[in-house]
Protein backbone atom coordinates (compact mmCIF):
# COMPACT_ATOMS: atom_id res chain seq x y z
CA UNK A 1 0.00 0.00 0.00
CA UNK A 2 1.46 3.45 -1.09
CA UNK A 3 0.53 7.10 -0.87
CA UNK A 4 -3.36 7.29 0.28
CA UNK A 5 -4.93 7.97 -3.29
CA UNK A 6 -8.00 10.89 -2.99
CA UNK A 7 -10.98 8.80 -3.97
CA UNK A 8 -11.71 11.58 -6.73
CA UNK A 9 -14.56 11.86 -9.17
CA UNK A 10 -13.28 9.23 -11.09
CA UNK A 11 -14.39 5.77 -10.80
CA UNK A 12 -11.38 4.23 -8.35
CA UNK A 13 -12.75 0.80 -9.41
CA UNK A 14 -11.46 1.51 -12.96
CA UNK A 15 -8.13 0.69 -12.12
CA UNK A 16 -7.94 -2.88 -11.24
CA UNK A 17 -10.31 -5.08 -9.34
CA UNK A 18 -9.75 -6.38 -6.34
CA UNK A 19 -12.95 -8.23 -5.54
CA UNK A 20 -15.22 -9.49 -8.73
CA UNK A 21 -18.31 -10.86 -8.20
CA UNK A 22 -19.43 -13.36 -11.06
CA UNK A 23 -23.47 -14.26 -11.41
CA UNK A 24 -23.39 -15.12 -7.70
CA UNK A 25 -26.76 -17.07 -6.18
CA UNK A 26 -27.31 -18.62 -2.68
CA UNK A 27 -30.08 -20.43 -1.71
CA UNK A 28 -30.73 -21.94 2.03
CA UNK A 29 -33.06 -25.36 0.90
CA UNK A 30 -36.40 -24.19 -0.83
CA UNK A 31 -35.39 -20.49 0.19
CA UNK A 32 -33.37 -18.34 -2.36
CA UNK A 33 -31.58 -15.43 -0.75
CA UNK A 34 -30.13 -13.60 -3.66
CA UNK A 35 -29.60 -14.38 -7.51
CA UNK A 36 -27.26 -13.28 -10.06
CA UNK A 37 -24.89 -10.71 -7.89
CA UNK A 38 -22.64 -8.80 -10.47
CA UNK A 39 -20.27 -6.63 -9.46
CA UNK A 40 -16.60 -5.38 -8.65
CA UNK A 41 -14.23 -4.09 -6.10
CA UNK A 42 -11.00 -2.03 -6.86
CA UNK A 43 -8.26 -2.05 -5.08
CA UNK A 44 -8.51 1.03 -3.34
CA UNK A 45 -12.56 1.12 -3.13
CA UNK A 46 -15.26 1.27 -0.96
CA UNK A 47 -18.10 -0.38 -1.96
CA UNK A 48 -21.59 -0.15 0.33
CA UNK A 49 -24.00 -2.21 0.14
CA UNK A 50 -27.53 -1.14 1.65
CA UNK A 51 -30.71 -2.90 1.54
CA UNK A 52 -33.85 -3.76 3.57
CA UNK A 53 -33.19 -6.05 6.58
CA UNK A 54 -33.61 -9.83 5.73
CA UNK A 55 -32.69 -8.97 1.90
CA UNK A 56 -29.69 -11.05 2.04
CA UNK A 57 -26.42 -8.55 2.32
CA UNK A 58 -24.94 -10.12 5.63
CA UNK A 59 -25.70 -13.72 3.74
CA UNK A 60 -24.07 -12.29 0.77
CA UNK A 61 -20.82 -11.07 2.41
CA UNK A 62 -20.20 -14.20 4.35
CA UNK A 63 -20.50 -15.76 1.32
CA UNK A 64 -17.43 -13.55 0.18
CA UNK A 65 -15.37 -14.20 3.06
CA UNK A 66 -16.04 -18.08 2.20
CA UNK A 67 -17.92 -18.47 5.59
CA UNK A 68 -20.77 -19.44 3.57
CA UNK A 69 -20.90 -22.14 0.42
CA UNK A 70 -22.61 -20.36 -2.60
CA UNK A 71 -24.42 -22.45 -5.01
CA UNK A 72 -24.14 -20.73 -8.21
CA UNK A 73 -21.17 -18.38 -10.16
CA UNK A 74 -18.05 -17.26 -8.34
CA UNK A 75 -16.11 -15.03 -6.41
CA UNK A 76 -12.62 -14.19 -7.17
CA UNK A 77 -9.84 -11.83 -5.01
CA UNK A 78 -7.23 -11.76 -6.77
CA UNK A 79 -6.24 -14.49 -8.59
CA UNK A 80 -7.87 -16.81 -5.97
CA UNK A 81 -11.24 -18.42 -6.28
CA UNK A 82 -13.18 -18.19 -3.06
CA UNK A 83 -14.63 -21.28 -1.78
CA UNK A 84 -13.19 -21.11 2.31
CA UNK A 85 -11.90 -18.20 4.31
CA UNK A 86 -8.65 -16.93 2.54
CA UNK A 87 -5.83 -15.31 3.66
CA UNK A 88 -5.33 -11.26 2.79
CA UNK A 89 -9.31 -11.27 3.75
CA UNK A 90 -10.30 -9.89 7.21
CA UNK A 91 -13.95 -9.40 8.54
CA UNK A 92 -15.35 -6.88 10.82
CA UNK A 93 -17.97 -8.34 12.69
CA UNK A 94 -21.53 -6.99 13.33
CA UNK A 95 -21.14 -7.77 17.06
CA UNK A 96 -17.50 -7.60 17.54
CA UNK A 97 -16.97 -11.34 17.72
CA UNK A 98 -14.24 -10.56 20.28
CA UNK A 99 -13.15 -13.42 22.66
CA UNK A 100 -13.89 -12.56 26.51
CA UNK A 101 -11.63 -14.18 28.37
CA UNK A 102 -8.72 -12.68 25.98
CA UNK A 103 -7.18 -9.24 26.50
CA UNK A 104 -7.15 -6.20 24.02
CA UNK A 105 -3.44 -7.05 23.06
CA UNK A 106 -4.52 -11.00 22.90
CA UNK A 107 -7.79 -10.14 20.46
CA UNK A 108 -5.75 -8.02 18.05
CA UNK A 109 -3.02 -10.77 17.87
CA UNK A 110 -5.23 -13.34 17.46
CA UNK A 111 -5.31 -12.80 13.33
CA UNK A 112 -1.70 -12.87 13.26
CA UNK A 113 -1.22 -15.46 15.54
CA UNK A 114 -3.22 -17.91 13.40
CA UNK A 115 -1.59 -16.80 10.02
CA UNK A 116 1.76 -18.12 12.16
CA UNK A 117 3.57 -14.91 12.48
CA UNK A 118 6.69 -14.62 15.10
CA UNK A 119 5.96 -13.61 18.27
CA UNK A 120 8.54 -10.67 17.57
CA UNK A 121 6.30 -9.63 14.92
CA UNK A 122 3.44 -9.92 17.25
CA UNK A 123 4.56 -7.67 19.50
CA UNK A 124 5.86 -5.20 17.00
CA UNK A 125 2.61 -5.43 15.05
CA UNK A 126 -0.30 -5.51 17.49
CA UNK A 127 0.92 -2.35 19.53
CA UNK A 128 1.00 0.08 16.40
CA UNK A 129 -2.49 -1.01 15.70
CA UNK A 130 -4.13 -0.93 19.05
CA UNK A 131 -2.65 2.67 18.91
CA UNK A 132 -4.08 3.31 15.36
CA UNK A 133 -7.81 2.63 16.13
CA UNK A 134 -7.22 4.98 19.10
CA UNK A 135 -6.80 2.51 21.98
CA UNK A 136 -3.45 2.58 23.13
CA UNK A 137 -3.35 2.11 26.96
CA UNK A 138 -6.19 -0.79 26.80
CA UNK A 139 -3.99 -3.07 25.98
CA UNK A 140 -4.75 -5.03 28.96
CA UNK A 141 -8.47 -4.40 29.12
CA UNK A 142 -10.96 -7.79 28.92
CA UNK A 143 -13.87 -6.74 26.35
CA UNK A 144 -16.57 -6.66 29.38
CA UNK A 145 -14.50 -3.97 30.78
CA UNK A 146 -15.31 -1.57 27.46
CA UNK A 147 -17.95 0.13 25.85
CA UNK A 148 -19.16 -0.95 22.67
CA UNK A 149 -16.99 1.71 20.46
CA UNK A 150 -14.22 0.55 21.99
CA UNK A 151 -15.10 -2.64 21.66
CA UNK A 152 -15.41 -2.67 17.52
CA UNK A 153 -12.70 -0.31 17.52
CA UNK A 154 -10.58 -3.37 19.22
CA UNK A 155 -12.50 -5.79 16.21
CA UNK A 156 -11.54 -3.79 13.53
CA UNK A 157 -7.55 -3.42 14.70
CA UNK A 158 -7.86 -7.10 15.30
CA UNK A 159 -9.16 -7.31 11.31
CA UNK A 160 -6.10 -4.54 10.37
CA UNK A 161 -3.71 -6.13 11.87
CA UNK A 162 -3.07 -9.01 9.58
CA UNK A 163 -2.61 -6.11 7.19
CA UNK A 164 -5.79 -7.70 4.55
CA UNK A 165 -5.72 -6.31 0.96
CA UNK A 166 -9.44 -6.79 1.33
CA UNK A 167 -11.98 -5.20 4.30
CA UNK A 168 -15.64 -6.83 4.87
CA UNK A 169 -17.39 -5.22 7.31
CA UNK A 170 -20.83 -6.46 8.34
CA UNK A 171 -22.53 -3.70 9.86
CA UNK A 172 -20.17 -2.74 12.18
CA UNK A 173 -21.71 0.29 13.82
CA UNK A 174 -24.80 -1.12 13.91
CA UNK A 175 -24.52 -2.34 17.80
CA UNK A 176 -23.03 1.22 19.11
CA UNK A 177 -24.91 4.10 19.99
CA UNK A 178 -25.60 7.20 17.36
CA UNK A 179 -22.70 8.98 18.71
CA UNK A 180 -20.13 6.25 18.62
CA UNK A 181 -21.03 5.51 15.64
CA UNK A 182 -20.52 8.65 13.98
CA UNK A 183 -16.96 8.78 15.70
CA UNK A 184 -16.40 5.71 14.20
CA UNK A 185 -17.19 6.24 10.89
CA UNK A 186 -14.85 8.94 10.60
CA UNK A 187 -11.93 7.37 12.42
CA UNK A 188 -12.59 4.37 9.64
CA UNK A 189 -12.35 7.12 7.20
CA UNK A 190 -9.03 8.23 8.37
CA UNK A 191 -8.12 4.83 8.95
CA UNK A 192 -8.53 4.08 5.13
CA UNK A 193 -6.62 6.87 4.12
CA UNK A 194 -3.77 5.98 5.93
CA UNK A 195 -4.44 2.57 4.51
CA UNK A 196 -6.30 2.33 1.53
CA UNK A 197 -7.76 -1.16 0.49
CA UNK A 198 -10.46 -2.70 -1.14
CA UNK A 199 -13.51 -2.74 1.32
CA UNK A 200 -16.96 -4.14 1.28
CA UNK A 201 -19.52 -2.34 3.64
CA UNK A 202 -22.33 -3.55 4.56
CA UNK A 203 -25.24 -1.59 6.27
CA UNK A 204 -28.41 -0.94 6.51
CA UNK A 205 -28.23 2.78 7.08
CA UNK A 206 -28.39 5.14 3.87
CA UNK A 207 -26.17 8.06 5.27
CA UNK A 208 -23.18 5.33 6.24
CA UNK A 209 -23.43 3.85 2.90
CA UNK A 210 -23.33 7.12 0.96
CA UNK A 211 -20.86 8.60 3.19
CA UNK A 212 -18.01 5.67 3.09
CA UNK A 213 -19.02 4.10 0.13
CA UNK A 214 -17.37 5.31 -3.14
CA UNK A 215 -20.12 3.14 -5.09
CA UNK A 216 -23.37 2.34 -3.00
CA UNK A 217 -25.04 -1.34 -4.17
CA UNK A 218 -28.97 -1.90 -3.68
CA UNK A 219 -30.40 -4.74 -3.32
CA UNK A 220 -33.58 -5.55 -3.99
CA UNK A 221 -36.47 -8.11 -3.61
CA UNK A 222 -36.90 -11.73 -2.71
CA UNK A 223 -34.79 -13.27 -3.58
CA UNK A 224 -32.53 -10.19 -3.89
CA UNK A 225 -30.73 -8.86 -6.70
CA UNK A 226 -28.59 -5.99 -7.08
CA UNK A 227 -31.47 -2.83 -8.22
CA UNK A 228 -29.02 -0.22 -8.75
CA UNK A 229 -25.41 1.09 -8.23
CA UNK A 230 -24.95 4.51 -7.67
CA UNK A 231 -21.70 6.33 -7.91
CA UNK A 232 -20.92 8.47 -5.52
CA UNK A 233 -19.01 11.43 -6.49
CA UNK A 234 -18.30 13.05 -3.28
CA UNK A 235 -14.67 14.79 -3.04
CA UNK A 236 -12.60 12.87 -1.12
CA UNK A 237 -11.55 12.45 1.66
CA UNK A 238 -14.54 12.59 3.77
CA UNK A 239 -15.02 14.30 6.53
CA UNK A 240 -17.99 16.00 8.43
CA UNK A 241 -18.16 19.00 5.96
CA UNK A 242 -19.19 16.60 3.35
CA UNK A 243 -22.13 15.69 5.72
CA UNK A 244 -23.35 19.43 4.56
CA UNK A 245 -22.94 18.98 0.64
CA UNK A 246 -25.65 19.56 -1.35
CA UNK A 247 -24.50 16.64 -3.52
CA UNK A 248 -24.18 14.72 -0.56
CA UNK A 249 -27.90 15.33 0.18
CA UNK A 250 -29.14 14.70 -3.19
CA UNK A 251 -27.08 11.19 -3.44
CA UNK A 252 -28.64 10.20 0.41
CA UNK A 253 -31.65 11.23 -1.63
CA UNK A 254 -31.58 8.64 -4.41
CA UNK A 255 -30.90 5.93 -2.92
CA UNK A 256 -33.57 6.83 -0.69
CA UNK A 257 -36.20 6.67 -3.09
CA UNK A 258 -34.57 3.77 -4.34
CA UNK A 259 -34.29 1.73 -1.32
CA UNK A 260 -38.65 3.24 -0.58
CA UNK A 261 -39.70 2.05 -3.68
CA UNK A 262 -38.89 -1.22 -3.16
CA UNK A 263 -39.88 -1.01 0.59
CA UNK A 264 -43.37 0.02 -0.73
CA UNK A 265 -43.46 -2.84 -3.29
CA UNK A 266 -42.61 -5.49 -0.63
CA UNK A 267 -45.64 -3.97 1.82
CA UNK A 268 -47.65 -4.19 -1.32
CA UNK A 269 -46.80 -7.63 -2.41
CA UNK A 270 -47.15 -8.79 1.09
CA UNK A 271 -50.68 -7.63 1.41
CA UNK A 272 -51.64 -9.52 -1.65
CA UNK A 273 -50.18 -12.98 -0.57
CA UNK B 1 -10.77 -2.52 61.43
CA UNK B 2 -10.85 -5.84 63.26
CA UNK B 3 -14.43 -4.05 64.79
CA UNK B 4 -15.86 -3.82 61.25
CA UNK B 5 -14.51 -7.38 60.56
CA UNK B 6 -16.30 -8.38 63.59
CA UNK B 7 -19.45 -6.75 62.46
CA UNK B 8 -19.57 -7.80 59.27
CA UNK B 9 -19.02 -11.54 60.51
CA UNK B 10 -21.56 -11.17 63.48
CA UNK B 11 -24.04 -13.29 62.47
CA UNK B 12 -22.04 -16.06 60.75
CA UNK B 13 -20.27 -15.83 64.00
CA UNK B 14 -23.36 -16.06 66.47
CA UNK B 15 -24.97 -18.70 63.81
CA UNK B 16 -22.11 -20.94 64.62
CA UNK B 17 -21.83 -20.31 68.56
CA UNK B 18 -25.60 -20.71 69.07
CA UNK B 19 -25.20 -24.38 66.47
CA UNK B 20 -22.65 -25.59 68.67
CA UNK B 21 -24.59 -24.71 71.74
CA UNK B 22 -27.80 -26.78 71.01
CA UNK B 23 -25.68 -29.27 69.53
CA UNK B 24 -24.51 -29.32 73.22
CA UNK B 25 -26.82 -28.99 75.15
CA UNK B 26 -29.11 -31.39 72.82
CA UNK B 27 -26.43 -33.84 73.40
CA UNK B 28 -26.42 -33.63 76.85
CA UNK B 29 -29.91 -34.64 77.33
CA UNK B 30 -29.94 -37.79 74.97
CA UNK B 31 -28.86 -40.88 75.94
CA UNK B 32 -25.24 -41.17 74.65
CA UNK B 33 -26.29 -44.63 72.89
CA UNK B 34 -27.78 -41.97 70.00
CA UNK B 35 -25.70 -38.82 70.32
CA UNK B 36 -22.54 -37.32 72.30
CA UNK B 37 -22.50 -33.39 72.78
CA UNK B 38 -19.84 -31.47 70.58
CA UNK B 39 -17.15 -30.89 73.46
CA UNK B 40 -17.86 -34.91 74.01
CA UNK B 41 -16.69 -35.39 70.54
CA UNK B 42 -13.70 -32.88 70.01
CA UNK B 43 -12.51 -34.98 72.95
CA UNK B 44 -12.89 -38.00 71.29
CA UNK B 45 -11.83 -36.75 67.77
CA UNK B 46 -8.12 -35.70 69.80
CA UNK B 47 -7.69 -39.53 70.98
CA UNK B 48 -8.19 -41.18 67.81
CA UNK B 49 -5.78 -38.58 66.12
CA UNK B 50 -3.15 -39.40 68.79
CA UNK B 51 -3.80 -42.31 70.06
CA UNK B 52 -5.82 -44.10 67.10
CA UNK B 53 -5.21 -44.68 63.54
CA UNK B 54 -7.19 -41.64 62.74
CA UNK B 55 -4.86 -40.08 60.45
CA UNK B 56 -3.66 -43.43 58.27
CA UNK B 57 -7.19 -43.87 57.41
CA UNK B 58 -7.55 -40.45 56.67
CA UNK B 59 -4.82 -40.79 54.50
CA UNK B 60 -6.35 -43.83 52.74
CA UNK B 61 -9.62 -42.08 52.14
CA UNK B 62 -7.80 -38.99 50.51
CA UNK B 63 -5.92 -41.16 48.34
CA UNK B 64 -8.99 -42.38 47.21
CA UNK B 65 -11.00 -39.34 46.83
CA UNK B 66 -8.45 -38.12 44.92
CA UNK B 67 -7.52 -40.84 42.84
CA UNK B 68 -11.15 -41.37 41.87
CA UNK B 69 -11.97 -37.56 41.74
CA UNK B 70 -9.11 -37.22 39.00
CA UNK B 71 -9.93 -39.65 36.94
CA UNK B 72 -13.34 -38.47 36.96
CA UNK B 73 -11.56 -35.42 35.30
CA UNK B 74 -9.54 -36.75 33.33
CA UNK B 75 -12.11 -38.88 31.70
CA UNK B 76 -15.21 -36.19 32.24
CA UNK B 77 -13.64 -33.43 30.27
CA UNK B 78 -12.62 -34.86 27.25
CA UNK B 79 -15.64 -36.31 26.95
CA UNK B 80 -17.84 -34.06 26.95
CA UNK B 81 -16.08 -31.64 24.79
CA UNK B 82 -16.30 -34.65 22.02
CA UNK B 83 -19.76 -35.30 23.08
CA UNK B 84 -20.27 -31.50 22.25
CA UNK B 85 -18.11 -30.74 19.52
CA UNK B 86 -18.91 -34.98 17.38
CA UNK B 87 -22.17 -35.81 16.14
CA UNK B 88 -21.18 -39.64 16.02
CA UNK B 89 -20.23 -39.55 19.63
CA UNK B 90 -23.11 -38.37 21.00
CA UNK B 91 -25.32 -40.42 19.20
CA UNK B 92 -23.70 -43.63 19.71
CA UNK B 93 -22.53 -43.07 23.65
CA UNK B 94 -25.28 -40.79 24.89
CA UNK B 95 -27.88 -43.12 25.42
CA UNK B 96 -25.57 -45.42 27.68
CA UNK B 97 -24.43 -42.24 29.67
CA UNK B 98 -27.63 -41.49 30.66
CA UNK B 99 -28.66 -45.19 31.63
CA UNK B 100 -25.94 -45.13 34.03
CA UNK B 101 -26.87 -41.52 34.99
CA UNK B 102 -30.45 -42.51 35.90
CA UNK B 103 -29.08 -45.53 37.98
CA UNK B 104 -28.89 -44.50 41.42
CA UNK B 105 -24.83 -45.35 41.91
CA UNK B 106 -25.17 -47.14 45.37
CA UNK B 107 -27.39 -49.68 43.22
CA UNK B 108 -24.50 -50.57 41.09
CA UNK B 109 -22.19 -51.04 43.80
CA UNK B 110 -23.30 -54.86 44.42
CA UNK B 111 -22.63 -56.02 40.75
CA UNK B 112 -19.12 -53.61 40.83
CA UNK B 113 -17.97 -55.79 43.90
CA UNK B 114 -19.31 -59.17 42.50
CA UNK B 115 -17.16 -58.44 39.12
CA UNK B 116 -14.22 -56.47 40.79
CA UNK B 117 -14.08 -57.98 44.28
CA UNK B 118 -12.63 -56.37 46.91
CA UNK B 119 -9.49 -54.39 46.08
CA UNK B 120 -8.41 -50.79 45.58
CA UNK B 121 -9.41 -50.59 41.94
CA UNK B 122 -13.55 -51.16 42.97
CA UNK B 123 -13.61 -48.68 44.94
CA UNK B 124 -12.00 -45.95 42.78
CA UNK B 125 -14.51 -46.86 40.31
CA UNK B 126 -17.88 -45.86 42.77
CA UNK B 127 -15.97 -42.47 43.07
CA UNK B 128 -14.90 -42.14 39.53
CA UNK B 129 -18.96 -43.04 38.94
CA UNK B 130 -19.95 -40.26 41.09
CA UNK B 131 -17.63 -37.52 40.08
CA UNK B 132 -17.54 -37.80 36.48
CA UNK B 133 -21.14 -36.97 35.45
CA UNK B 134 -21.43 -33.42 36.79
CA UNK B 135 -17.61 -32.88 34.76
CA UNK B 136 -19.44 -34.52 31.65
CA UNK B 137 -22.41 -32.52 31.83
CA UNK B 138 -21.12 -29.38 32.48
CA UNK B 139 -18.72 -29.53 30.05
CA UNK B 140 -21.41 -30.64 27.89
CA UNK B 141 -23.35 -27.67 28.72
CA UNK B 142 -20.61 -25.29 28.19
CA UNK B 143 -18.95 -26.23 24.59
CA UNK B 144 -22.58 -26.62 23.42
CA UNK B 145 -23.56 -22.88 24.53
CA UNK B 146 -20.24 -21.21 22.97
CA UNK B 147 -21.11 -18.22 20.69
CA UNK B 148 -21.69 -19.48 16.52
CA UNK B 149 -20.28 -16.39 15.69
CA UNK B 150 -16.89 -16.58 17.56
CA UNK B 151 -16.51 -20.00 15.69
CA UNK B 152 -17.07 -18.20 12.70
CA UNK B 153 -14.75 -15.45 13.82
CA UNK B 154 -12.01 -18.41 13.94
CA UNK B 155 -13.08 -19.84 10.52
CA UNK B 156 -13.12 -16.16 9.41
CA UNK B 157 -9.13 -15.99 10.62
CA UNK B 158 -8.49 -19.45 8.82
CA UNK B 159 -7.65 -21.02 11.95
CA UNK B 160 -7.20 -24.81 12.23
CA UNK B 161 -9.09 -27.58 14.25
CA UNK B 162 -6.40 -27.90 16.83
CA UNK B 163 -6.48 -24.20 17.48
CA UNK B 164 -9.83 -23.88 17.23
CA UNK B 165 -9.79 -26.12 20.23
CA UNK B 166 -7.17 -24.52 22.25
CA UNK B 167 -7.43 -20.98 21.63
CA UNK B 168 -11.57 -20.75 21.52
CA UNK B 169 -13.42 -24.20 22.55
CA UNK B 170 -11.16 -24.95 25.54
CA UNK B 171 -11.30 -21.55 27.36
CA UNK B 172 -14.93 -20.62 26.60
CA UNK B 173 -15.85 -24.34 28.64
CA UNK B 174 -13.06 -23.75 31.30
CA UNK B 175 -15.33 -21.80 33.75
CA UNK B 176 -18.52 -24.34 32.77
CA UNK B 177 -16.12 -27.05 33.59
CA UNK B 178 -15.26 -25.72 36.63
CA UNK B 179 -18.61 -25.57 38.08
CA UNK B 180 -18.80 -29.57 36.88
CA UNK B 181 -15.73 -29.67 39.19
CA UNK B 182 -17.24 -27.72 42.64
CA UNK B 183 -20.25 -30.43 42.13
CA UNK B 184 -17.84 -33.37 41.17
CA UNK B 185 -15.95 -32.64 44.30
CA UNK B 186 -19.26 -32.70 46.69
CA UNK B 187 -20.78 -36.25 44.61
CA UNK B 188 -16.85 -37.70 45.12
CA UNK B 189 -16.74 -37.33 48.21
CA UNK B 190 -20.31 -39.29 49.19
CA UNK B 191 -18.91 -41.65 46.76
CA UNK B 192 -16.15 -42.36 48.79
CA UNK B 193 -18.30 -42.75 51.78
CA UNK B 194 -20.40 -45.69 49.84
CA UNK B 195 -17.47 -47.49 48.59
CA UNK B 196 -15.90 -47.48 51.82
CA UNK B 197 -19.08 -48.78 53.51
CA UNK B 198 -20.08 -51.19 50.47
CA UNK B 199 -16.74 -52.88 49.08
CA UNK B 200 -13.93 -53.38 51.35
CA UNK B 201 -14.13 -51.66 54.41
CA UNK B 202 -11.43 -49.21 54.41
CA UNK B 203 -10.47 -45.41 55.79
CA UNK B 204 -12.96 -42.92 57.25
CA UNK B 205 -15.73 -45.18 55.95
CA UNK B 206 -14.59 -48.32 58.21
CA UNK B 207 -14.12 -45.46 61.26
CA UNK B 208 -17.43 -44.97 61.23
CA UNK B 209 -18.24 -48.30 60.59
CA UNK B 210 -16.39 -49.82 63.56
CA UNK B 211 -17.17 -46.80 66.16
CA UNK B 212 -21.04 -47.99 65.26
CA UNK B 213 -20.72 -51.63 65.84
CA UNK B 214 -18.84 -50.75 68.80
CA UNK B 215 -21.50 -48.54 70.40
CA UNK B 216 -18.26 -45.79 70.20
CA UNK B 217 -21.33 -43.29 69.19
CA UNK B 218 -18.48 -40.50 70.35
CA UNK B 219 -16.32 -42.19 67.13
CA UNK B 220 -19.20 -41.63 64.87
CA UNK B 221 -19.60 -38.34 65.57
CA UNK B 222 -16.36 -37.42 65.40
CA UNK B 223 -15.38 -38.80 61.97
CA UNK B 224 -18.55 -37.54 60.67
CA UNK B 225 -17.72 -34.07 61.69
CA UNK B 226 -14.55 -33.77 60.32
CA UNK B 227 -15.48 -35.85 56.90
CA UNK B 228 -18.19 -32.68 56.85
CA UNK B 229 -15.29 -29.54 57.64
CA UNK B 230 -13.77 -31.53 54.56
CA UNK B 231 -16.82 -31.27 52.70
CA UNK B 232 -16.97 -27.52 53.43
CA UNK B 233 -13.21 -26.85 52.97
CA UNK B 234 -13.76 -28.50 49.35
CA UNK B 235 -16.99 -27.06 47.92
CA UNK B 236 -15.30 -23.76 49.27
CA UNK B 237 -12.25 -24.48 47.21
CA UNK B 238 -14.49 -25.31 43.89
CA UNK B 239 -16.14 -22.07 44.18
CA UNK B 240 -13.08 -19.82 44.61
CA UNK B 241 -11.49 -21.84 41.42
CA UNK B 242 -14.86 -21.17 39.41
CA UNK B 243 -15.08 -17.84 40.22
CA UNK B 244 -11.19 -17.03 39.47
CA UNK B 245 -12.08 -18.91 35.39
CA UNK B 246 -15.35 -17.33 34.91
CA UNK B 247 -13.97 -13.91 35.85
CA UNK B 248 -14.94 -13.00 32.23
CA UNK B 249 -18.19 -14.13 32.43
CA UNK B 250 -20.72 -11.54 32.84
Amino acid sequence: MSAPSAPAAQPAHADSARIRVRSLGKRYGALEVFRNIEFDVGAREIVAIVGPSGCGKTTLLRCIDGLLPHDTGDIWVGDARVEEPIAGVAMVFQHFGLFPWKTVFDNVAYGLRMAGAARTEIERKVPEFIKMVGLAGFEKAFPYQMSGGMQQRCGLARALAVEPSVLLMDEPFAAVDAQTREILQFELLRIWQERPTAMIFVTHSIEEAVLLGHRVIVLKGRPSSIHEIVEIDLPGPRTRATLQLPRFAELRERVWGTLMREAREAEFQLERA
Amino acid sequence: MPFILLRRHAPFLLSLIGGLAIWEIAGRMTSAAFMVPFSVTLVRLWQLVVHGNFIAQFLESAELFITGFVLALAVGAPLGMLLARVRAVRVGIEPYLMLIYATPMVALIPFILSMMGFGFAPKVLVVFLFGVFPVIYNTVEGARSIKPELIEVARSFRSGEWPLWREVMLPYTLPYLMTGVRQAIGRSLVGMIAAEFFLSSTGLGQLIMGASQDFDTAGVFATIFVIGLIGVGLMRLGLEIERRFARWRQ
